[in-house]
């Protein structure tokens, strides 16, 4: 089978590479083994977030500062301004609505409480612009009796240090206590499931409206809207006061609808997505990959002229570590990662480490490199690559998204 | 009873340590009458009981070297399967011969087994392959044995409920920086309280050393020599079982040659390295280590080469040089109970020590009979008669296969025995999952925390298994610290235990971190860094030791 | 002896791969609906380490999954989660015997050879009110549900009097698969598939032997006879790819799924010799049309709007790729392809009375897409999403295979393939 252009790894780089190709006419694939990283994601994305240990206000002017190998360094530091805005185009053209500049970074409120530097945040959750002008004095807490992927007490904590008056409100309705006959299954994603009726939300107002008249904002946990907004934007009607969410324990149900939403735009632009399959091995011919085969096309391998691994890191096992070493799984190009297992990792479970920073190896131009040499028609985006550490520099959903458009740049460019 | 009370009385015995040996030491005393505290600078079980096999030895390794520690085992090991039904697994283990290994040594063994009166049967290498499929196929020689796992962490706290049930008074968190003598009499303990700082002196008529290898300290403090030779042992955990028997070389006693099966996991080790006294709170696996445990381990297992390891952890044995040998040359696997009034003069102290974790019931048998012969106390020794909390009445009704029992429930039944019917179920919320890997419920984390003296989160993993399943607390531990700190209404510190918590977890993690662990580790980092930010809410420095 | 260690982990369907992330019991259609089943981590990978020590931690909720696989397709580690669960189903189950109303839904040859020597009665008789409440009743079969109606004529008798003896005189040739369904209940299915492997150039042939897949067994818990069944097919299949070296075509992704991948994992059936030989019929025209081995010529005033429903089975073997862009070559459709739902029948599961109603509650969201996708029709490769779908949102669903047949301008394809009559 031949496509234009064949993605490896169906997350958020590879979405994004692929809508924004697919939207240039390409017949593209992508071939995604199982669910992403995207199910981890509270609802916000960030570009830069803490530079040397240090936290970063203006993502923009700390670029600079950072390392030649840095992603943002490859694609270039003049760039990331108009690749910024148009991810957040493409992702408010396939249905997410996030507010957020790249200029300035804003604080999103995490499931502790903790004010993370963010860049975009989805409307709908909390998210607080300055830390030293509070939107608001008093803040309503809803905690959803029996759901324990909400800490609420630390996030009552976390929002009373940053100088809210907050109070904490218990309620339940009836379809939550059904659903909580489950000794395992009331997470965020199956309450969304069993909030997601007019008449269950009407329920849930009704909670909010009598416990909590005196707020002035009622935050929620996020665990409404898995496949569109109109769940939040139903309750909040339903709601006297103003309605925000707070980002739960995964899965979220907010990285859940980004998810849906991405890949039912990418379906509509006419994009093959090849969900549960997996790469397996590519063909390569000098500088160029011709084709991947994959675990279920088999004896069916899909050519292109261009490929893009969007694989992910370790977790998503694009990256792959073993007793001996790390590498690449499915193309065995080169990685940039110590080959010493000692020093992957470091004994603070807070500390750095250094395992996050690993990555496939590109020039430049984000070529994948095989034995030394760049593959021509192959790029690499988002977490695979090397020289960037999503946990402690915060770039994580930054480099995933500049990288995949900068690449479909790149891509359709020849 | 409150705090302060247990401070003001006194004591006819205090026993320092709150091992397995000092728990069974303490419940002893407790059912012979005496009135009891036991202190313990960590948390219960947190030295060399903790840190071993859980491995209850039909005796066999020792027949051949050691025939007197061969007895012991056998016959304790009869007396736990009667006593501690709840934290025994029958499972029988196999001793094999590999084609490596000399097949002479099995009639030796067989021969030594009988004369310590352990059953051993020889059999046929296929039975034991249909056995035991997990086995070395390769295997030449095969020997049956009523080996069995154990549970120290269960074991350790059935004894410590038994000695509260017949009035003795236990604290956790506190450190003996002191005794307190007067004129050649040991008369009490002077306290540090690690949870708020307070230094206290309770007293007492006698005091027994059980504090294992931290034991030399402690005769110090009372000036008292003592030659321990710490042997450090380290052992890997796989993610699941691999065998339902235990797998013993057939040779003489040499590095990872045992591989357990432990509740939901299978435990190959140990090695063995004699380090320095002062090196005994270092517990970090080396890389070395690992790949010893790993090349041996193989051998006993194939399949151990491509199953997941979820943690690597090391425990130091406390050996005793005989007092005629102080060079350690002639160290003594076997009992040691030291009067000092005989040995030093000093009199109200003895020092319980050597041994092994399964026969922490003989060695605290033999303390308390020192003790009683010193208070005149005449009371026959009962430990051996009387089951544990747990494994008493009810046992069997709780493990009724008839009735249907939620995971949760049938899981705390596996842990606590009868007592699981004192955890709240009756309820939706009572009954919910918290930790999924292990079955823990908020109801068993209620129990745990107003029975069974649980301070912090490394507390309630020893007392239900929480966190200890592959994903190593992934989203458990996040769920298990909010409502910890709902409960005891301290938030912050809720959290900055949760971070001790999963550092804990790493701690063991990160020698084996490659492959699916390194996966679990990375998305770990990822919720509780990246989504939740819990390094910018706490501080982790100087946090270590209150574990 | 392992020369190398710890370069993977290699445990029964990858369950120690594992990282506990949740995502599976995000997708679970079950799950979703009751709270009486555990969820697909709890019951697949997290029960098995408890059922590793001790087989009493085998809880009987488990009867209540759907074998989808959704879960292990969205999951990012590769768990085979579902082969976990009913593997544990399957091990609990020696020795219990399955009721007679799971034997005969479970026999959907014998129940379709019966039905088709009385055709006219079972029609009616399986769609009046009293043998419907009977049913429901007695059989514990939903009275809601509308059977399948089954055909005068059986395929094979069909294929015997009208197509056999045209056959060979085709230059290429493929065997047909035709399962239960398409003999009993709908035999313009396997019509229309040699209406167009006819029109490019390839001669049909039925196997020596053909028995019920056994997707039905497997999932109602009767593995030996899934298994008898298995090892008759195993046998015709192999014969004719090794021996007459013919790929063998289905019409069925659930029949595909369960000769390719279900025969091994599930009932120990070694197909690995002739698992590549086994394809389904719209993966091997593509291939063909793909390669410019043949060509399709399409009529020129067709034109009609068809939703594509995605069947769990077809997910879980990856190959709606080919259905989709089979489709996507007839240019009067209007495709619009559906994300991904389960339809919440699951073979013969949404039969069962227990599971009537969660079945529709798990099919809801499927039906409010195609409800949004205001299409005339759908298309599926599954036979049993085409039940459940007709019965729950009116509009007729038809196999891609038959879409292409009716799209197809046969005479302007055979001249294009060089075929002369």
């Amino acid at each position: 089978m031949r496509m234009d252009t064949v993605i490896i790894g169906g997350g958020l780089s590879g979405l994004t590479c692929g809508i924004a190709l697919a939207k240039r006419g390409q017949r593209v694939a992508i071939v995604a083994s199982g669910q992403s990283t995207l199910m981890f994601n509270g609802g916000s994305m960030e570009l830069l977030g803490c530079v040397d240990g240090k936290t970063v206000t203006s993502p923009l002017q700390a670029m600079a500062t950072l390392p030649q190998g840095h992603p943002y360094s490859k694609i270039g530091v003049d760039r990331i301004a108009t690749l910024a805005e148009r991810a957040t185009q493409l992702l408010a053209d396939t249905g997410i609505s996030m507010t957020g500049s790249a200029a300035a970074n804003h604080w999103r409120i995490t499931p502790m409480g903790v004010a993370k530097p963010a860049w975009l945040t989805l409307s709908e959750n909390f998210s607080i612009q300055d830390l030293d002008n509070l939107p608001c004095k008093r803040l309503a807490l809803m905690c959803i009796r029996g759901f324990f992927d909400e800490p609420n007490g630390m996030l009552a904590h976390g929002l009373q240090q940053l100088g809210f008056e907050v109070d904490k409100i218990e309620f339940t309705t009836t379809d939550i206590t059904a659903l909580r006959r489950s000794p395992s299954e009331m997470r965020a994603s199956s309450l969304a499931k069993h909030l997601g009726g007019n008449s269950a939300l009407q329920r849930v107002a009704d909670q909010i409206n009598s416990l909590a008249s005196h707020a002035d904002i009622v935050l929620l946990p996020s665990v409404i809207g898995q496949s569109d907004d109109d769940g939040y934007r139903t309750l909040k009607t339903l709601v006297n006061k103003p309605l925000q969410l707070v980002a739960t324990l995964p899965p979220s149900v907010a990285g859940m609808r980004m998810q849906t939403l991405m890949r039912h735009y990418f379906r509509m632009l006419g994009g093959n997505y090849l969900m549960g399959d997996s790469a397996v091995s590519g063909t390569f011919d000098g500088d160029r990959l011709t084709a991947i085969t994959t675990a279920k096309l088999g004896d069916m391998p899909l050519k292109a002229d261009n490929f893009v691994l969007a694989a992910g890191s370790f977790v998503s096992r694009g990256l792959v570590a073993d007793y001996e070493r790390i590498y690449e799984p499915v193309l065995g190009v080169d990685v940039d990662a110590d080959t010493d297992r000692d020093r992957w990792t470091s004994f603070g479970v807070l500390q750095p480490q250094q395992y996050f920073r690993y990555g496939v190896a590109t020039d430049q131009q984000l070529h994948c490199l095989r034995q030394g040499k760049p593959v021509a028609n192959l790029h690499a985006i988002g977490s695979i690559l090397s020289g960037h550490d999503a946990v402690k520099m915060g770039d994580g959903t930054g480099v995933s998204l500049l990288t995949a458009l900068a690449v479909a740049d790149s891509i359709t460019a020849r | 009873m409150a705090t302060n009370e247990i401070y003001n009385k006194e004591y006819d015995v205090i026993i320092v340590g709150g091992g397995a040996t000092g728990a069974g030491t303490a419940r002893d005393c407790a059912l012979r009458g005496l009135s009891v505290l036991l202190v313990e600078r960590n948390d219960y079980s947190t030295g060399a009981t903790g840190r071993n096999h859980g491995l209850m030895h039909s005796g066999a390794r020792y027949a051949v070297t050691d025939g007197e520690s061969a007895s012991e085992c056998i016959s304790e090991n009869m007396i736990l399967r009667r006593i501690a039904r709840h934290c025994v697994e029958e499972t029988d283990g196999l001793f094999i011969t590999l084609p490596e290994d000399d097949l002479q040594y099995q009639q030796t063994f067989v021969e030594a087994c009988q004369r310590a009166g352990i059953r051993a049967d020889v059999i046929d290498p296929d039975e034991a392959r249909r056995l035991e499929p997990a086995v070395n196929p390769a295997l030449i020689g095969a020997v049956r044995v009523p080996d069995a796992s154990i549970d120290p962490f269960r074991l350790t706290v059935a004894n410590l409920l038994d000695a509260r049930l017949h009035g003795a008074a236990t604290l956790n968190y506190h450190e003996v920086e002191g005794l307190i003598i007067n004129q050649d009499r040991v008369q009490g303990v002077k306290l540090l309280n690690k949870l708020n700082g307070e230094h206290v002196e309770v007293h007492s008529r006698v005091v027994v050393n059980a504090a294992g290898i931290w034991g030399q300290r402690i005769a110090q403090q009372a000036g008292v020599n003592i030659s321990m030779f710490p042997a450090r042992g380290a052992l890997l955990i796989f993610g699941h079982r691999v065998n339902n028997m235990v797998i013993n070389r057939c040779r003489k006693p040499a590095n990872a040659d045992i591989l357990v099966p432990d509740d939901t996991v299978c435990v190959i080790g140990t090695t063995s390295d004699r380090i320095p006294i002062e090196t005994v709170d270092d517990m970090r696996v080396t890389r070395e280590e690992v790949d010893v445990l790993l090349n041996e381990g193989v051998k006993i297992a194939p399949s151990l080469a491509s199953t997941r390891i979820i943690r690597a952890y090391a425990g130091v044995r406390p050996l005793v040089a005989s007092d005629n040998d102080p060079s350690g040359r002639s160290i003594s696997r076997g009992i040691i109970c030291l009067d000092h009034a005989k040995r030093d003069g000093l009199e109200g102290f003895i020092t319980i020590t050597g041994g092994k974790m399964m026969t922490y019931r003989l060695m605290g048998e033999i303390a308390t009979n020192a003790v009683c012969a010193k208070l005149g106390n005449t009371a026959p020794c009962v430990t051996a008669q009387q089951p544990l909390p747990g494994s008493g009445e009810g046992y069997d009704d709780q493990r009724d296969t008839t009735k249907r029992y939620s995971f949760g429930q049938r899981a705390a039944i596996g842990r606590h025995g009868s007592l699981a019917a004192r955890i709240e179920k009756d309820n939706d919320i009572a009954g919910a999952l918290v930790c999924e890997c292990e079955g823990v419920t908020v109801g068993e984390i209620k129990y745990a925390m107003h029975q069974l003296h649980v301070h912090n989160l490394v507390n309630l993993r020893r007392r239900t298994r929480i966190g200890m399943g592959t994903c190593q607390g992934k989203l458990c531990s996040c769920r298990a610290a909010s409502l910890m700190g709902e409960i005891n209404g301290n938030v912050k510190a809720a959290q900055e235990d949760l971070a001790a918590f999963l550092d804990e977890r790493w701690k063991g993690m990160r020698p084996v971190a490659w492959g699916d662990t390194l996966r679990e580790a990375q998305l770990t980092a990822a919720i509780y860094e990246g989504l939740c930010g819990l390094d910018m809410a706490v501080d982790l420095k100087g946090k270590e030791d209150v574990q | 002896m392992a020369e190398r260690m710890q370069l993977c982990n290699l445990s029964e369907n990858n369950f120690e791969q594992c990282t506990k992330c949740s995502i599976c019991t995000t997708v679970c259609p079950v799950a979703a609906v009751t709270t009486d089943y555990p969820g697909p981590k709890q019951a697949g990978p997290d029960g098995e380490r408890y059922r590793l020590k001790d087989p009493a931690y085998y809880d009987k909720a488990l009867k209540l999954c759907l074998n989808c696989k959704r879960c292990e397709v969205a999951c990012p580690s590769g768990v085979h989660i579902a082969d976990i669960i009913q593997r544990a189903r399957m091990k609990a189950s020696e020795g219990h015997r399955a009721s007679l109303r799971d034997t005969m839904l479970a026999n959907t040859d014998l129940l379709g050879t019966m039905a088709n020597l009385v055709a006219p009665i079972a029609n009616a008789t399986l769609g009046l009110k009293p043998t419907k409440l009977v049913m429901d009743s007695v059989m514990a079969i939903d009275k809601n549900r509308t059977f399948p109606a089954y055909s005068r004529q059986k395929f094979t008798t069909w294929f015997k009097r009208h197509a056999a003896k045209d056959q060979d005189a085709y230059p290429n040739h493929v065997s047909y698969f035709h399962g239960c369904y398409v003999n009993y209940n709908f035999p313009k299915l396997g019509q229309d598939l040699v209406k167009v492997m006819n029109a490019i150039g390839y001669g049909v042939h039925l196997l020596d032997k053909e028995q019920c897949c056994g997707v039905a067994l497997i999932a109602n818990g009767l593995y030996k006879q899934a298994k008898r069944q298995g090892r008759v097919n195993v046998a015709s299949i192999r014969k004719a790819v090794n021996m007459d070296h013919h790929t063998v075509l289905t019409t069925s992704s659930s029949c595909t799924f369960n000769l390719r991948d279900e025969y091994p994992a599930m009932l120990d059936l070694d197909n690995s010799d002739i698992r590549d030989g086994i394809s389904l019929a719209t993966r091997f025209i593509y291939n063909l049309v793909d390669e410019e081995k043949v060509k399709l010529v399409f009529k020129q005033d067709y034109k009609r709007r068809i939703a594509y429903h995605t069947a769990c089975h077809m997910q879980r073997m990856g190959w709606q790729l080919y259905s989709i862009e089979l489709l996507r070559m007839i240019p009067g459709l209007d495709l619009q392809v559906l994300e991904q739902e389960c339809c919440g029948i699951s073979g013969t599961y949404g039969f069962k009375k227990e599971n009537y109603e969660r079945s529709q509650a798990i099919g809801s969201i499927l039906f409010k897409h195609i409800e949004n996708a205001h299409v005339e029709a759908v298309a599926t490769d599954c036979e049993t999403c085409k039940w459940q779908i007709e019965m729950s949102t009116g509009l007729p669903v038809e196999n891609p295979v038959s879409v292409l047949a009716d799209a197809l301008d046969v005479e302007a394809t055979r001249k294009a393939n060089n075929l002369t009559d």
